[in-house]
């Protein structure tokens, strides 16, 4: 097992390595930042000081040199828009993202679970009906425009929760609940999907002849097998959650990576993009590593295979 | 022990309204379109800087009155040209600032000096352009400003330099503004910024003691915390959340809209074609459709009340008719009129940029033109923005939006129309030499100058297509009594805030 996450582990560095070379260079091929930063009238020589004054006019492979160099000392850079240091200040949001994205995954997961396995316990009947197009609205409405409606219904028509912002509990209802939607309408799919499946097969049918409780077939027996796609599925849509998720942060000014993210391209910030995906690449990579090992538990072969 | 969560239901209902009811009486939030990217006095040109800390936390030596393009005195209590190159301010006594070191000449020639210094990005700088200053403290009271180049308009330059504690770091740019303002900060983190009314101010106490901002990109969300009574004011909404005429103000919001014509290039280096691209607009149908009812037609691209608006210039009518006729006669004259001219426009501009680029697209293929669009990304606009233009682009017609809140339309002619300028597509001498006489001079005489540019601009060159002055809406909440005005998207001085009783 250890053997199997030092390979993993091995694997996922070079990956983060190679992204963050491949991030340094495309943000630079984006164009002069002196254009971004300085004032539209700004005049050739005021533009051509500030490339000078942070090293933006030396060749590229100088300003990598510099900036593997400094990634040794954990120097990250200054985030040129914020006046601060990049890593402190993508640290400061990436939090919060992930408290969202951990709380919105979570619910999801069980939620689709239990919705999935019941439609799939008696296909075409009515709650697999009703299952069946809740989450498919669910992962098919833009976000956005749920989320916008979701405020003026709630917070202007009824005045039950606060518009957006942090702060209460009742501020974190509108954004999980509108960044479940989509994982938790893809994942009753495949766990129905998966669980219909499994219901077919001869063991079920041994379990119930053996008279075992329809209950502990469903959720233990079969549910156990019709995990492993939903993991798979789960994994990616957590891995874009913790990449932030941006229309909600937006919305919701929930102060998150996502949001930072875009605006430190748009503002061609190169040192707090490269800050930004560097963290949010550590995590799912960590992620990945928890897939994986939650991979191994729940499977057997994989387990043998790499013991 | 059933009771518990209902308990516990109740008291977040009773916290969330005590939460909702608009702060203090006293007490203001403010919701913006965007996070400011830092704190830096220096850099306070940027709206999204400008509007929390010009006027509130940092001041200025003079103010430009948005309406009438005065320049009045506020730090500076008066001031004197000495000779062309120097400016002499008798600044104001008994001001100190937030961190309790005196307001003096020697803190003004810092401030100078650090928005000069070249190790700090100071956007303001750029109002500048190339200009050496040299700052000099004459006794306690008096600063001369000595610059290499003449600067008639030096007051007027001084209403964009905040004065900042001489204690703040002179080589570093910081995000804690000490300046001689009635608020000072509190808190800025992530989610809001926090200014709190101080108590030894200089002038009059305001009313509001103190403001909370928070920020949202999103319009529509913007516009119902106000509704929901969550924050009391909101600056830069859409037109169509801007649907309450009771909370909801329009304002000019000194920005100009035009597209800019490659004069040089056939065949648009024929100002009868020139000329027909102007009177092809259906100019009050894509203005009510696109920009809202309050937009206001554009003859030049100042806003009037600047210094220099010339008020006789007529805008362009709509003649289809006569644009048309206008192309054939060219066509008739050899001018290669099916040259295909490109629109040249930037994504996500200002609300509605590309559809009026579509529908003018529309009404120039109809008087007999050949019109493609290009919509870029800001870096990639920036490039046919300025000279050197991109060699090889063929005729292009440029959508810009230009704000000029300095109140001197030295800000916007050098630069769009001599021959030198950064932006400027045509050359004419005799025009040149109008604009560096009229940037050489002051007063009535300065006005006249300019005015003569822009009608010469308009009349004879047909330099341009001006859209027109936009509009901005505030939405401001059934409590305050305020309303925005020409420099709302650059400042909004809370000592303006008052409360209705």
């Amino acid at each position: 097992m250890f053997g199997y996450v030092f390979k993993r582990s091995l694997q996922s560095l070079v990956a983060v390595a190679g992204l963050l070379v491949l991030v340094f260079f495309l943000s630079r091929l984006t164009g002069d930042p002196a254009y971004l930063y300085l004032p539209l009238d700004s005049t050739e020589a005021q533009r051509q000081a500030f490339n000078e004054l942070h090293g933006f006019d030396d060749p590229l492979y100088i300003q990598f040199g510099r900036y593997l160099a400094d990634l040794l000392h954990f120097d990250f850079g200054t985030a040129l828009s914020r006046n601060r240091p990049a890593m402190e200040v993508a640290l400061e949001a990436f939090p919060e993202t992930l408290k969202l994205a951990a709380i919105a995954m979570t619910l999801s997961l069980v939620l689709a679970i239990v919705v999935g396995a019941l439609a799939a316990t008696k296909p075409g009947g009515i709650f697999d009906r009703l299952a069946t197009t809740i989450s498919l609205a669910g992962a098919s409405a833009p976000d956005f425009w749920v989320a916008i409606v979701a405020i003026l219904f709630f917070s202007v028509s009824l005045g039950l929760l606060p518009t957006s912002g942090t702060g209460t509990p009742l501020h974190w209802i509108m954004p999980i609940g509108v960044l479940m939607l989509r994982p938790f309408g893809l994942l009753t799919q495949v766990v129905r999907g998966s669980m219909m499946g499994v219901l077919t097969s001869p063991y079920i049918k041994t379990a119930q002849a053996k008279g075992v409780r329809r209950t502990k077939i469903v959720f233990v027996h079969a549910l156990r097998n019709a995990l492993l796609p939903v993991i798979t599925v789960a994994g990616d849509l957590a891995a874009s959650l913790i990449n932030g998720a941006v229309v909600v942060e937006t919305i919701f000014g929930w102060p998150g990576i996502g949001k930072l993210m875009i605006d430190a391209i748009v503002r061609r910030d190169f040192a707090l993009v490269q800050a930004t995906v560097l963290i949010t690449a550590i995590a799912i990579f960590f992620l990945n590593i928890v897939i994986d090992l939650v991979y191994a538990a729940l499977d057997p072969r994989i387990r043998h295979q790499t013991a | 022990m059933r009771i518990k969560p209902v308990c516990l239901a109740g008291g977040m209902v009773l916290a969330l309204a005590a939460s909702l009811s608009a702060a203090g009486a006293e007490e203001i939030t403010i919701v913006l379109p965007e996070q400011p990217a830092n704190l830096e006095p220096c850099r306070s040109i940027r709206a999204d800087i400008g509007r929390v800390i010009n006027m509130n936390i940092t001041e200025t030596l003079t103010i430009i009155e948005p309406e009438t393009a005065q320049v009045t005195p506020h730090l500076a209590e008066s001031w004197e040209q000495v000779d062309d190159k120097t400016w002499r301010f008798k600044l104001r006594e008994g001001v100190s600032f937030q961190d309790g070191a005196p307001f003096n000449a020697e803190a003004v020639v810092k401030s100078i000096n650090r928005l000069m210094n070249p190790k700090l990005t100071c956007d303001s700088r750029s109002k500048f352009g190339d200009v050496t200053l040299t700052p000099k403290a004459v006794d306690e009271g008096t600063v001369e400003i000595v610059s290499d180049i003449p600067i008639p308009i030096m007051p007027t330059l001084m209403g964009t330099v905040q004065i900042v504690s001489p204690n703040m770091p002179f080589d570093q740019e910081v995000n804690k503004p000490v300046g001689t303002g009635p608020y000072e900060l509190e808190a800025a983190d992530n989610e809001h910024i926090v200014l709190v009314r101080r108590d030894d101010y200089w002038g009059e106490a305001p009313e509001v003691t103190k403001a909370t901002y928070r920020w949202r990109s999103e319009s529509a969300i913007r516009a119902a915390m106000v509704e929901s009574g969550e924050t009391d004011l909101t600056p830069a909404i859409a037109v169509q959340d801007a649907t309450n005429p009771e909370t909801d103000f329009a304002y000019l919001n000194s920005e100009t809209t035009r597209m800019r014509i490659d004069a040089q290039i056939a065949p648009l280096d024929d100002i009868r074609v020139r000329e027909a691209l102007n009177l092809a607009i259906d100019w009050d149908g894509m203005g009510e459709a696109l920009f809202g009812t309050d937009v206001l037609r554009a003859s030049q691209m100042v806003v009037p009340g600047v210094l220099g608006h010339n008020p006789d210039i007529k805008p362009w009518p709509y003649d289809p008719e006569r644009a048309k006729a206008l192309i054939e006669e060219a066509r008739a004259d050899g001018v290669p009129v099916d040259t295909e001219i490109t629109i040249i426009g930037r994504n996500g501009f200002f609300p509605n940029a590309s559809e009026s680029l579509e529908a003018m697209q529309a009404l120039w293929q109809e008087i007999g033109l050949n019109v493609t669009i290009r919509e870029m990304e800001a870096a990639d606009w920036v490039r046919y923005l300025d000279k050197p233009f991109p060699e090889g682009r063929g005729p292009t017609l440029f959508q810009q939006q230009h704000d000029n809140n300095t109140g001197d339309a030295g800000f916007t002619v050098p630069v769009m129309y001599t021959s030198e300028g950064q932006y400027s597509t045509i050359a004419d001498k005799d025009l040149d030499q109008v604009i560096t006489k009229a940037m050489s001079s002051t007063g009535e005489e300065r006005e006249k100058l300019f005015q003569e540019a822009f009608r010469v601009v308009h009349d004879e060159i047909i330099a341009d297509v001006p859209m027109y002055h936009m509009i901005g809406y505030v939405r401001v909440g059934p409590r305050l009594d305020w309303t925005p005005d020409l420099k709302t998207n650059s400042e909004i001085r809370l000592a303006e805030i008052k409360f209705k009783q």
